[in-house]
């Protein structure tokens, strides 16, 4: 093989970077051991610290280094190539970084050795340094590894982002290889335009640090374990796991912004499997700060709280491997493509799994036996196969091994809880948290399951998983009402039911109100029992939050008399109840705008198939449309993108149509992933009215030029009284007029002339007529063609057919007659500023709790 | 027996029950053939778009009904009607996935998912 000197290419950095990416796996290898050892001898404390310290700079510096390339076109590099070019904004530099695999967890990576390095400074010679980053350090091992992109044997580890383009497996075989000088004449293949988002500059970043602060609460659960010290971790691990489920909560709610902004998924969230696989981890994470408030106020749900805060992380594990592995499939919109690293991924969530367990197992026969048992199962699989069999045996004998070790082993409350306590409505949160993750998790896992079962169940659609969780949302609304006003240990059940009640009178009441006119007036005795089902369920959650809302507002400002510092839970709940109540009166009571008037109905097949929700707009007709009337007025582009510009008119005092707004939903021709619509929305305080493009021409320049020009003229051959249709007018075969004088005809030397009478009908039914002629002189046919103007229609009679008694006539159409047309979605989103109000006031409530809590630590300790 | 126990037991049965009934109603994969068998069921039904045939999309008289022909993974081809409008680059696409149901000769889609070509496969290194 003949080598080539490439020209101008920048081999040094991409040395830099490798060098880099190997350091940060060493040295957080070396971190763990240290960490690990230290725990016995505190001699190698220094050392640890030292490689922590040492991985967090390689990791700084990998991050460095890819911008550095990126910032530079450095396309010899595949991923610089893949994710950028020069024709770019360089605003969206950030979101070329984190929009292939390796950089997502490279961020994954980064902002776990920003949260590892706050931590170590904050637990520094304390109890739990050693355990807490030993922990760490060893999810850093497995997350630096998948950065390493080297073979062992024949097993890919890791995907890396220093690989040169002309190595690159795919590429290595083009033609431009050959090119010694082939970097002078390439550009880059760019970033996806849909990621061309503000959005997406500021929502991986935020998904991501959620994901790294779920390590926190697992690393303390873990280093409890280990340690045998059960309890004392929550103390410290608390504020942070409130940490964690803000930013997540954030992180997901931003993500639901950009698709109801950005995408044309018809709303705020869509149950898509890679929405749910981080919605799961948070539902798991709040249950686990809850439950560790139970357990510092008052002791108890000790194994329910580990059991949690390990299920948090490793339910992150589990989600990037269902939207990094490919195994989602057709099921997703936008899961990563396969790296060919799914083996790696299934292996890691594996290993944490069978940690976790060995750990909890306070047993040491039993954990003897467990890893025995493991051992042998991965042995035998090896060997023999079997592996789904073997991986359900493995994980039943988990299950199994760990469910008998915390009934014979687990430190246990004594007493029993009283009905009447907060703990015990708290923690009946935290279990229905559970129940609908393990929902949520099992419809999004149906193809992890046909893979393991060899099923073939498709994934649910939206109102199936709607209808399961309206009813858990119900009961958390409820229990998130009452739990303020109980009092640990034992609450009067008496005076809790009093103050209780007014809340709760008050939302019945007002609730009421408001779910008669909507939900039960119009034919709910005629609908279906799942229709009916649905509707008493959207009425009782509508009442439920509502009441959820007041009692929390009754606590805050009545009982703790408007204390803001002392609130954050009231409010976060507030929050909650709030997003609730929106989600659920823009998606029950979303209007579809845009209702076709087409004749045909589907009947038989179901209200799925129904829904008649597109409009035709062509470019000039004003068409009513819900409240308003709608003019689509013309297209343009701008770059990849057209505009669509649609004026939106209503009635005035006077009856006459008025303008009232323009909204410009446009189609990106995005040369990546084909044509994509975005949304325009127009927002009122009270309702959006949000619209998306389904169908359209984009091309420009059929409609700008060659207006006047008569497209290729049609064929109609027809009897007397048939009708031909154009794009505009019904035109009529009326009569036949003929003028045979004979006189005439001798004269001009054989001249027959039969004039066609064409009766056209516009849209409003107005008549025009149309006189082409059919002329034999000389035994030549000369036909003389007819111009209706007004109709853009040219119509000419050149063939009389005598024996079957039909002419010909052909007819030809301006272009201009085909005017552009669009076909539209419009939907009104009513009070879906409730949700995003909620966001923000949960987004306060909890950040208010979290600076409450580590202010009574930093107390507490200065006491001490 | 604590309080804590009934309802950790009450969680494992309504999991366990909503996972029995969902199974139930779950729409699964299929092809033409064992969807014409059962014409109340839902089904997704995986295939191709039929080049050959001709598709019918005509907003003019329903925006909301296109018309076209797949054929599933066992080589059965069966006309298609889709009550959605026309998706956009539907020739571009390589699988599609129907979600509806068998009636009579027709498979009527309510709704579509489409895979274009991926992501690596349409953009390699050119130069100029």
């Amino acid at each position: 093989m003949n080598t080539i000197d490439y020209v101008g290419e920048r081999l040094w950095i991409g040395h830099i970077g490798n060098g880099f990416v190997v350091l940060s796996f060493v040295s957080s290898l070396l971190a763990c051991i240290l960490f690990y050892i230290s725990a016995k001898n505190k001699n190698h404390l220094n050392f640890a610290r030292v490689a922590f310290n040492l991985h967090s700079i390689s990791v700084l510096g990998i991050a460095g280094t890819l911008f550095f390339m990126l910032f530079n076109h450095f396309f010899e590099y595949q991923y610089v190539w893949q994710h950028s070019n020069t024709d770019m904004d360089m605003k969206f530099i950030l979101s070329c970084f984190w929009e292939g695999q390796e950089g997502s967890f490279l961020l994954w990576t980064f902002w776990n050795v920003v949260l590892g390095l706050i931590l170590k400074k904050q637990l520094r010679d304390g109890l739990w340094e050693v355990p807490v980053m030993t922990i760490f350090s060893l999810v850093q091992v497995f997350l630096a590894s998948m950065l390493l992109g080297i073979y062992l044997f024949d097993f890919k580890i890791g995907s890396n982002p220093f690989l040169l383009l002309r190595q690159h497996a795919e590429f290595s075989n083009l033609p431009f290889i050959q090119n010694a000088d082939y970097l002078a004449k390439l550009n880059g293949r760019g970033l996806n335009p849909l990621l061309m988002n503000y959005w997406m500059t500021i929502h991986p970043p935020t998904l991501f640090l959620g994901f790294a602060s779920t390590l926190i609460p697992f690393s303390f659960s873990i280093a409890a374990l280990w340690n045998k010290q059960y309890t004392m971790w929550q103390v410290v691990a608390l504020p942070w796991t409130y940490f964690g489920i803000l930013i997540l909560g954030v992180g997901i709610l931003m993500g639901g912004a950009w698709a109801y902004e950005a995408l044309s998924f018809g709303g705020f969230w869509a149950w898509d499997p890679v929405e749910n696989s981080s919605l799961v981890p948070w539902l798991v994470l709040v249950a686990a700060g809850h439950t560790m408030i139970i357990n510092k106020n008052k002791g108890g749900s000790l194994f329910t709280t580990h059991f949690l805060a390990i299920g948090s992380f490793l339910l992150v594990l589990y989600s990037t491997f269902l939207t990094r592995s490919g195994v989602l499939g057709n099921a997703s919109v936008h899961a990563f493509t396969d790296l060919g690293m799914t083996g790696q991924l299934v292996i890691y969530v594996l290993t944490f799994v069978l940690i976790t367990v060995a750990l909890l197992i306070n047993n040491k026969l039993f954990k003897i036996t467990y890893l025995i048992l493991s051992f042998l199962i991965l042995v035998f699989g090896i060997v023999f196969g079997y592996k789904k069999v073997l991986l359900m045996i493995w994980i039943l004998s988990s299950v199994i091994i760990t469910a008998a070790c915390y009934y014979l082993y687990f430190p246990k409350e004594k007493e029993e809880e009283e009905l009447f306590s907060r703990e015990f409505w708290m923690f009946l949160g935290a279990l229905i948290l559970i129940l609908s993750s393990l929902i949520i998790i099992y419809f999004t896992s149906l193809p992890v399951i046909n893979k393991l079962f060899n099923t073939d169940y498709a994934p649910p659609k939206v109102p199936v998983y709607n209808v399961w969780m309206v009813p858990f949302s119900i009961i958390t609304m409820l229990l998130i009402a009452c739990a303020q006003f109980l009092k640990y240990k034992k609450t009067n059940s008496k005076q809790f039911i009093i103050r209780i009640s007014y809340s709760f009178l008050i939302a019945f009441i007002f609730g009421l109100a408001c779910t008669i006119p909507l939900y039960f007036m119009s034919n709910f005795s005629s609908s279906s029992a799942y229709d009916k089902w649905n509707l008493i369920s959207y009425a009782s959650l509508f009442i439920s939050s509502l009441f959820a809302v007041l009692s929390n507002s009754d606590y805050w400002l009545i009982i703790l008399k408007g204390k803001v510092m002392k609130s954050g839970a009231a409010i976060a709940h507030i929050g909650f109840a709030l997003i609730l109540l929106g989600a659920l009166i823009s998606t029950s009571k979303k209007i579809v705008l845009s209702k076709n008037t087409a004749q045909r109905k589907v009947s038989g097949l179901g209200a799925d198939f129904d829904d008649k929700k597109s409009i035709l707009l062509t470019q000039g007709d004003t068409l009513p449309m819900g409240p308003h009337l709608v003019t689509y007025t013309g297209k343009k582009r701008e770059g990849i993108n057209v505009y669509f510009n649609v004026n939106y008119l209503k009635i005035n005092k006077n009856g006459k149509p008025e303008f009232d707004f323009t909204l410009v939903p446009h189609v990106q021709d995005n040369p990546r992933m084909g044509k994509a619509p975005e949304p325009a929305t127009k927002h009122y305080l009270n309702r959006d009215i949000y619209t998306h493009v389904t169908y359209a021409d984009l091309n420009i320049d059929t409609i700008t030029s060659n207006k006047n020009v008569f497209a290729t003229a049609k064929n109609y051959i027809g009897h007397i009284g048939d009708t031909i249709y154009s794009s505009n007018a019904i035109i009529i075969i009326d009569s036949l007029k003929t003028n045979i004088n004979k006189s005439e005809y001798e004269k001009n030397d054989s001249l027959l002339e039969v004039t066609a009478v064409l009766r056209c009908l516009d849209i409003n039914s107005k008549v025009f007529y149309a006189y082409p002629k059919f002329i034999i002189q000389r035994n030549v046919v000369i036909p003389k063609e007819a111009i209706v103007d007004q109709l853009g229609l040219k119509l000419v009679f050149w063939k009389i057919n005598p024996d079957e008694g039909t002419i010909e006539v052909t007819m030809s159409e301006k272009l201009s007659n085909n005017r552009d047309f669009i076909v539209m979605e419009a939907y009104v989103f009513p009070f879906i500023n409730i949700l995003w109000l909620g966001c923000f006031i949960m987004a306060v409530g909890i950040t208010i709790a979290i600076i409450e809590r580590t202010r009574l630590i930093k107390l507490q300790s200065s006491k001490v | 027996m604590k309080k804590f126990h009934i309802l950790g037991i009450l969680v494992i049965g309504v999991a366990i029950g909503v996972i029995l009934v969902s199974l139930k109603n779950t729409s699964t994969y299929a092809d033409f053939n064992e969807a014409m068998k059962s014409p109340d069921k839902e089904f997704h039904v995986v295939g191709k778009l039929d080049k050959q045939a001709t598709q019918i999309y005509d907003p003019k008289i329903n925006p909301d009904e296109f018309l076209f022909s797949m054929i599933d993974n066992k080589g059965s081809v069966k006309r298609v009607v889709l009550h959605k409008s026309k998706p956009q680059d539907f020739e571009k696409s390589e699988q599609i996935v129907l979600i509806g149901k068998m009636q009579g000769d027709d498979f009527h889609a309510n709704d579509i998912l489409m895979k274009c070509p991926s992501k690596y496969s349409d953009g390699k290194p050119q130069i100029n």
